[in-house]
């Protein structure tokens, strides 16, 4: 069964934050707690801390975007987007990468692996001057096989961690500081000039790599606009039936296209499980697969399960579950095949990734239904109020270096990830993205297009290892561009940053069971197996047995280490 | 072993069985003999032993000292030896978690369900089977009722949810002519009798296989002599058939007590997400879900507890241990064979 159908493929990445990183927090805890807890640290550093371990910023000259970047609330960004690639691709990288250095990876895929050796591999094998194997894994079970690896201390020389998965790793602060290279004596400050391409990954970015005030994570898809994803609804169908997607401003709206939208004789049902992407409508604090904090009017701590908000979600997915307007098999839990129902219009409406919206999606989209077209809703609060957007860390997602390796290899890696990272319109990018011209790409207009071979061995492997500011590029599929960045230019003029923005915290780990055990209770209650009140007993069984120990811990982070605003 | 192997081979026949001292004691049993002679006789079938022996002590028996850490709060980055030991706190916790009590009745609810709907299907099933006299058409039912036990759970889930599902054919079709759908799938109420059916159209055919065997080794001629004296079917049935399965269905009796904590994990994980923990959390998956854990979407897991984990395991296995010495003594007393001769 694969997870929340979110957390998939490519830009995604930008969709997740971490929770993580530690200073000595013993202190803190003592205050709350005995037990496993008390023991441990939970990874926090303080904001000075973590300026002084950041690299400098350096943007990078190499393309000018054809929609640039928008400026929105609370510092969020749009990401520039690109219609054509550059004719002439600049040079971002001069003198040798590697030298000639043998390297194990790991990294997360959604999709089918590769075969090893393939014509992708070697092109950035030779590019790069040494010899990089990467070892794909499924990312849907990817948080199971780093837990693996973290309690056996089988950790390979280059491991992507996505920030949601940490939560999954037994004290991961404790495990960053045992198995990965502090890279601060190699990229803090203007250290990191030697390697140009990662200088221009935004400060924002490197921010949540910090770990107990330590450097350690390389930030993958790095963007100023970070969103967890949004709902989606078929704009064809919409179409055809003439309605129209911006007259849709609250749930109560949203819940009516239920019957309008549903044909049980053809199959066709108006919702798909819209899962934990309702929690922006319905303004619930919410932060990398968990619920996060706010301070109520009283000045007191509240978890995102005890905001009243949280009530109108569950009667809302509730009352959707029960309506029969949503399709039976997401009620069955079968999530893995979310976006083929949603591709052969077997589902109107759809929530996932903001990455769900690109090129190959249409692709796919068309195979199924030949009119497929994607569009997103406009933000929208759950009362027809004000919409707000929790911001996500600029990346969700790093890379680390394994402590074992020598400073000759960290930097011939460092090197390596510098090339990695070149920004959109080099010529490095092509051959880190697209591999080698002829063999799997061709040069058209509009950008490099895969042809059959790069179709078949070009997937994200690479570049969930390093990567440049994220941008927004669909070779040939225009529309989808503009579209996508319509969305987040909107989308951040909304953003917020919520409590604990960016930093790494790892909970006491006694307080999992119960937040495992009120989810599962969650999850009966979206899909109308209980009832609401059942949701609350669960709430103050989870009180009394974690959320209040929280409490005492976020209250004792935010006095010590502030929080993150 | 080669070296064994070859010296053996320079054995002389004769000596194997002991000569002529004890020749007169190749009884069944070999009742009489020590066991140094009864080892040499026995020799090449012990050597043929040792292959699956290594396998069981690498495999079964090694990994075994890991129970230790159901007795610390196991640290991942201290490893077992140093982590701190706290004896039965994570058997309290756990003893005192409803969670943990729910899913124990769960398993306990489930495996009863398949004791009375599941166990007698094969044996039914292999009667009907022994009844069917063209060779033909014998191993063509055979074959079919044998061949879903190599699908794995989730085809066999799959292909129930095509079926059965709120939009499989059934409802599809049910819903084309404006009647209600037939929720099956994702009602957590009748989740024990679905997880049955699926066990049944699963394991049903494979288990058959052994009954067949005990109803090939009744003697025809008991049959011959039965029905020249005049008894009917039912007779033959009642008197010969069903005694002489007897004693492999208590030893079949016996192996599913012991199992009986066992009521299927993959099937219980993947269709969690369908009718929700309440009704699909059973022993083992608690004990995964909550002392490994993983990313299964809304059902993810915050944080691994191997320890929590491990206590749990670990009462499931002494549980099942009791109960399968438990319904082995019960087979004695009855006078069957149960797990081994008495």
């Amino acid at each position: 069964m694969a997870p929340s159908h979110g957390f998939t493929r490519r830009q995604v990445f930008r969709t997740s934050a971490a929770v993580g990183g530690a200073i000595a927090a013993a202190p803190l805890l003592s205050a709350c707690g005995s037990g496993k807890a008390s023991t441990k640290n939970s990874g926090v550093a303080d904001t000075n801390t973590v300026k002084s371990v950041i690299p400098t910023y350096k943007a990078s000259t190499a393309v000018t975007a054809d929609i640039p970047s928008v400026q929105g609330a609370n510092g969020a960004a749009s990401d520039p987007a690109f219609l054509t690639f550059p004719a002439s691709p600049a040079k971002s990288v001069t003198g040798p990468v590697g030298s000639g250095g043998s390297y194990q990876a790991v990294t997360p895929l959604w999709g089918s692996v590769p075969p090893p050796g393939n014509s992708y591999y070697t092109a950035v094998n030779q590019a790069i001057g040494a010899t990089l194997t990467d070892s794909p894994s499924d990312g849907t079970t990817y948080a199971t096989m780093l837990a693996t690896r973290f309690a056996s201390g089988n950790i390979p020389d280059w491991l992507d961690v996505p920030g949601w998965n940490v939560s999954a790793i037994q004290n991961f602060a404790e495990g960053v500081d045992k198995y990965f290279k502090d890279l601060t004596p190699f990229l803090a400050g203007d250290k990191v000039l030697d390697y140009p391409n990662l200088a221009a990954i935004p400060t924002g970015g490197w921010q949540a790599g910090v770990w107990n005030g330590k450097l350690y994570g390389i930030p993958l898809w790095t963007s100023a606009g970070n969103f967890p994803g949004m709902l989606f609804y078929r704009g064809d169908i919409f179409k055809a039936a003439g309605i129209d997607a911006s007259s849709i401003n609250s749930a109560d709206k949203l819940k009516a296209l239920g019957p309008e939208l549903t044909v049980k004789s053809k199959g066709q049902y108006a919702f798909e499980d819209l899962t934990y992407y309702l929690y922006q409508i319905f303004n619930i604090p919410f932060s990398n697969g968990h619920t996060g904090w706010k301070r109520d009017s009283s000045g007191k701590l509240v978890n995102g399960y005890e905001t009243p908000e949280y009530l109108e979600f569950l009667n809302f997915a509730n009352s959707l579950a029960a309506s029969g307007w949503v399709h039976p098999d997401a009620l069955a839990g079968d999530s893995s095949k979310a976006k083929n129902r949603f591709w052969a219009g077997k589902t109107v409406i759809t929530a996932d990734g903001t990455g769900a919206w690109n090129k190959s999606d249409a692709q796919s989209g068309t195979a199924a239904n030949p009119g497929y077209v994607r569009q997103g809703f406009k933000l929208f609060a759950f009362d027809g109020g004000k919409p707000s957007l929790a911001l996500y860390p600029a990346a969700g997602m790093f890379s680390y270096l394994n402590k074992k390796l020598n400073d000759d290899q960290v930097k011939e890696l460092l090197r390596i990830a510098n090339y990695l990272a070149a920004p959109f319109g080099t010529q490095e990018y092509l051959t880190a993205r697209y591999g080698k011209e002829g063999t799997t790409y061709t040069m058209t207009p509009s950008g490099p297009i895969l042809n059959d071979e790069g179709n078949k061995v070009v997937t994200d492997t690479f570049d969930q290892l390093a990567n440049c500011q994220a941008v927004t590029f669909n070779a040939g599929a225009d529309q989808i561009t503009k579209d996508y960045a319509a969305w987040q230019a909107d989308a951040v003029q909304h953003a917020y940053k919520p409590m604990f923005y960016a930093m790494n915290i790892t909970e006491p780990a006694e307080t999992a069971k119960a937040t495992t055990a009120l989810e599962a209770v969650v999850t009966d209650v979206r899909m109308g197996r209980k009832g609401v009140s059942d949701y609350q007993a669960a709430l103050t069984t989870w009180q009394n047995s974690a959320g209040n120990t929280l409490r005492t811990f976020y209250e004792g982070v935010a006095k010590q280490y502030g929080t993150g605003n | 072993m080669a070296a064994i192997t070859t010296q053996e081979a320079k054995t002389p026949p004769r000596r194997r069985f002991g000569g002529a001292r004890t020749g007169g004691g190749r009884t069944a049993r070999g009742g009489g003999m020590n066991w140094r002679i009864r080892l040499r006789r026995d020799k090449s079938l012990v050597l043929m032993t040792v292959p699956a022996l290594i396998l069981l002590l690498l495999f079964n028996y090694l990994p075994m000292a890991g129970i230790i850490v159901a007795f610390e709060h196991y640290d991942i980055y201290q490893g077992i030896v140093n982590s701190d030991f706290v004896g039965l706190g994570e058997f309290r916790e756990l003893l005192a978690n409803p969670d943990f009590w729910h899913a124990f009745e769960n398993t306990l609810v489930i495996s009863f369900v398949q004791l009375i709907l599941y166990f007698p299907v094969p044996i039914a099933l292999a009667l009907l089977v022994n009844t069917i006299l063209s060779t033909r058409a014998r191993a063509f039912i055979q074959a079919v009722v044998y061949l879903p036990h190599f699908f794995s759970f989730v085809l066999v889930i799959t292909i129930f949810q095509e079926f059965l599902g709120g939009a499989g054919v059934l409802n599809v079709f049910l819903n084309r002519h404006g009647i209600s759908s037939w929720d099956v799938m994702t009602n957590p109420h009748t989740f024990k009798y679905l997880v049955t059916a699926q066990a049944v159209w699963k394991e049903a055919g494979w288990g058959l296989i052994v009954f067949l065997a005990a109803l090939a080794a009744i003697d025809p001629a008991l049959y011959e002599s039965a029905a020249v004296d005049g008894a009917g079917r039912w007779r033959r049935m009642r008197h010969i058939t069903l005694p002489g399965l007897r004693g492999i269905v208590v030893l079949m009796l016996v192996l599913r007590l012991g199992n009986a904590l066992s009521v299927g994990f993959e099937q219980m994980l993947i269709q969690r997400q369908a009718v929700g923990a309440g009704a699909a959390d059973v022993l083992d998956t608690y004990s995964y879900i909550y002392g490994i854990g993983g990313g299964f979407g809304s059902a993810a897991t915050f944080g691994a507890d191997y320890s929590y984990g491990a206590a749990a395991g670990l009462f499931k296995a002494v549980l099942s241990l009791i109960l399968i010495l438990g319904a082995n003594k019960l087979a004695h007393a009855f006078g069957e064979d149960g797990l081994y001769r008495k």
